[in-house]
């Protein structure tokens, strides 16, 4: 387990992501800790079943998404309790890919490694797939895209036309935000579903998904600074 | 060549109903919904007057067209009909029911028991029912 | 004719076998997640875990036909072929791990399903402040909801907790009741 004087901490933890509303919770110790982050924990787990049934996870999405529903009146509201779920569960992929892999363990000092890691080793660490594509948006340099076909969290979805472009794998855009906060590359991540046009629309078999899913990755004013110093 | 589907709730109502193949009969959604909880009740009307332990009624065949009805343990009755002589039947409404279980009942937003409008649904059961008519062709 | 134990382990294995997989730390890390918005949500532990059952209960009553349709189990012939069928043939085909049953009271109108191998509590030590919490209580929930669906109602608890500080994991099954079906209002009032 990479303990915390191994990392340079040139951002303090605590930070207010800009342009979200609220502030994710940060550090281990102002959540509450019932998922243990000891290198005990993480050492015996090792051997132990290594898959469950995609129906399982899926009941267990499902049922997240209902309790949260019956308590907020927006979709917005219920997009970002699930950002929130996933936060979590970002930072403690983040822990277990470091306290694994040593060589991964070096820290990440530039946004594109951050990312790259992201978009590859981490999601095929939880998905079994490195992501689709991963791009840069040509309209704002702190932005950049990831694109999902089908995310996990959305096989079994069909949102109805009322709740619009809701996305459920805004919980794995949290995981996103997550995992880059403890990496020390602050962003806001936001899923966002964007219908099949041309190619793509063709390539994905007859009544498959008519839509796909984009997170959005908007990295904080510090990132970018420190990036244009190290280039 | 299947023409029609519908699932009937336990408590009778009908929650799903599509055509599918253009032979389908024309139904108002009165009749549909009549259809659904005649047959939920005829249904338990044969299992009653069995002169042994009987789950109701599995199979009609007329000379226009033949109908198979599975239900489920939990009470739901999944009821197809077909022009005379289409075969796998039942195994269509196996496929069916695990689409039902994939694409209906793992949707955070279908509400148990209320009418079934869930997109993915219905296109994952007309890609299964044109793979069946395309292979009996 | 009740299934034989053998059986029930081969259509275990056939069911898991045929199942889409995800990632287990993946799943824990997500049942985590939800445990801790729980926790936020509610002060009161027991109110926790009373919500963790009845999550547990809206999952087990959808799951229910899902295992039906897959696992290629029939009706069971009694409640002994139930808690085999849920320990060696449900939990295999969802979690991919394998449960006893034991403990059978006089009348076998009670079990216990005991896990040795407990997917959700990967990574999960409970600190001090929450050690009334039932943090796998969810599994009692699925376990009356499926139950309820087909016509037995249960009681369902934890027993023994290995994050309690018990060697293993013990889920306790006691059957209320075997409801009858019944013809529905609508059948009295004609067509």
């Amino acid at each position: 387990m990479a303990a915390p004087g191994q990392r340079l901490h040139i951002l303090d933890r605590k930070i207010a992501v800009p342009g979200s509303s609220y502030a994710y919770p940060t550090t281990r110790d102002t959540r509450v800790g019932i998922v243990s982050a000891s290198s005990n924990a993480y050492a015996a787990a090792g051997g132990r079943t290594t898959e469950v049934s995609l129906s399982a996870f899926s009941f267990l999405l499902s049922e997240m998404v209902q309790h949260v529903q019956a308590r907020v009146t927006s979709i917005d509201a219920l997009e970002r309790r699930l950002e929130e779920a996933g936060y979590a569960v970002g930072l403690r992929v983040l822990e277990l890919q470091q306290f694994r892999d040593k060589s991964v363990g070096k820290r990440k000092t530039r946004l594109l490694q951050a990312l790259q890691w992201v978009s590859a080793d981490m999601w095929r660490a939880l998905f079994g797939k490195t992501a689709d594509s991963l791009e840069r948006s040509t309209e704002n340099a702190d932005e950049y895209m990831i694109h999902e076909l089908q995310p996990i969290t959305n096989v079994f979805v069909s949102v109805p036309p009322d709740l619009g472009q809701l996305n459920c794998a805004a919980y794995i855009a949290g995981i996103i935000a997550g995992a880059l906060d403890g990496a020390c590359f602050p962003a806001t991540v936001t899923a966002h579903t964007i219908e099949l046009a041309g190619q793509e629309a063709n390539i994905t078999a007859a009544g498959g998904p008519r839509c796909k899913t984009v997170f959005l990755v908007k990295f904080s004013e510090e990132v970018m600074r420190r990036e244009a110093q190290l280039a | 060549m299947f023409l029609q589907l519908f699932i009937i709730n336990k408590s009778g109502s009908l929650i799903f109903h599509q055509d599918l193949s253009p032979a389908a009969p024309r139904l108002s959604s009165n009749d549909s919904l009549r259809l659904g909880s005649t047959f939920h009740s005829l249904h338990a009307i044969a299992a009653q007057v069995a002169p042994i332990a009987s789950s109701g009624i599995e199979k009609l065949e007329t000379a226009t067209y033949r109908l198979r009805c599975l239900q489920t343990l939990t009470g739901a009755k999944f009821v197809i009909t077909a022009q005379p002589n289409t075969p796998e039947l039942e195994v269509v409404l196996q496929g069916i029911y695990e689409l039902y279980t994939d694409y209906v009942l793992k949707n955070p937003f279908y509400e148990l028991e209320m009418p079934i409008r869930c997109e993915l649904f219905t296109q994952h059961l007309e890609k299964l029912v044109e793979r069946y008519n395309a292979a009996s062709r | 004719m009740a299934t034989s134990g053998k059986q029930h382990t081969r259509l275990g294995e056939q069911a898991w076998n045929k199942m889409s997989k995800v990632n287990a730390e993946f799943f824990a890390l997500t049942y985590g997640a939800m445990v801790m918005q729980l926790v936020q949500d509610f002060e009161d532990t027991a109110a926790v875990n009373a919500q963790l059952d009845t999550m547990g209960y809206n999952i087990g009553v959808r799951l229910i036909d899902e295992f039906l349709a897959k696992s290629g189990t029939g009706a069971c012939a009694d409640l002994r072929d139930t808690a085999e069928t849920i320990a060696k043939v449900a939990f295999k085909m969802f979690l991919g791990v394998v449960a006893e049953v034991a403990n059978w009271n006089a009348d076998g109108t009670a079990f216990s399903v005991v896990l040795y191998d407990n997917p959700l509590i990967e990574f999960v030590e409970l600190p001090p402040q929450h050690c009334e919490l039932l943090y796998s209580n969810v599994l009692c929930g699925v376990i009356r909801g499926a139950l309820e669906m087909v016509q037995m109602k249960v009681e369902c608890r934890f027993a023994r907790d290995v994050l309690r500080g018990d060697d293993l994991n013990e889920i306790r099954v006691e059957l209320k009741e075997v409801l009858a079906e019944q013809m529905d209002d609508q059948y009295f009032e004609g067509m």
